[in-house]
């Protein structure tokens, strides 16, 4: 990706913006049981495959500023939340994300199978997403 | 009839474009889009950029673009296959350069 970096940044005038937006490497995504009352975590989901790619791409992000090509302008995160009726639809929201996706730590399906069985009228199941935002600022 | 279900993983529209202006505006500006799939973020903004440039390897992803930017009537935006590394060192310059999901 420092390759790509570059080169984006040869096509860049001097102030120009470079904006990175990716999943967020450490705030994974959350599974909960949102009831009428209550959100209850479930599981957080792993990517470990994904992982090592938003490492390489914040090292990249960190090297063409040490290279001094850009300047850190800022950070963002952010969350964002997807509402899922049933299990049908969560099979089908993981299905959507392009591979590597993401997979349930161990016990945590049936963890969530269990208390979907239990669950009170109304609830819904609930994806719970982080972001973060990169921008840099051409030297 | 039932409506079509909205299941996705990306963010809701408009929020990703709240937080890229938070640091630079979108508005009247030569954006480079590295890794901009189907167009999915490129079609959120387009319509206020002067122009767009925007890249994927994968020819389908393109190709959905391409249909949808014929169904939108959106003008201002070239999709191209193809990765970056591969865009001209020289050229006229960009704005701004997003690199959408792109690892």
């Amino acid at each position: 990706m420092v390759h790509a970096l570059r080169r984006a940044g040869q096509r860049l005038p001097a102030g120009g913006s470079l904006i990175s937006i990716r999943p967020h490497r450490t705030w994974r995504p959350v599974v909960s049981i949102h009831t009428p009352s209550r959100r209850a975590p479930v599981a957080q989901l792993i990517n470990s495959a994904f992982d090592s790619r938003l490492s390489a791409a914040e090292a990249a992000l960190a090297r063409v500023v040490q290279e001094g090509r850009f300047t850190l302008a800022g950070v963002r995160n952010h969350r964002y939340r997807a509402g899922l009726d049933n299990l049908s639809q969560l099979r089908t929201y993981l299905e959507l994300i392009s591979p590597p996706r993401p997979r349930f730590p161990a016990g945590g399906r049936a963890r969530l199978l269990e208390l979907w069985g239990l669950r009170p009228r109304g609830s819904k199941i609930e994806i719970t997403e982080s972001i973060v935002v990169t921008a840099l600022r051409r030297a | 009839m039932a409506p079509p279900l909205d299941i996705s993983a990306y963010p809701p529209d408009g929020m990703e474009v709240r937080l890229i202006e938070r640091f630079t505006t979108l508005k009247g500006r030569r954006i480079l889009e590295v890794g901009c799939g189907d167009g999915r973020l490129t079609f959120q903004y387009a319509r206020t950029a002067a122009q767009v440039l925007a890249f994927d390897p994968d020819r389908a992803s393109i190709e959905e673009a391409l249909d949808q930017q014929a169904v939108l009537d959106i003008r201002n935006i070239a999709f191209r296959v193809g990765s970056v590394e591969h865009l001209p060192a020289r050229g006229a310059p960009f704005d701004v350069a997003l690199f959408s999901w792109s690892l």
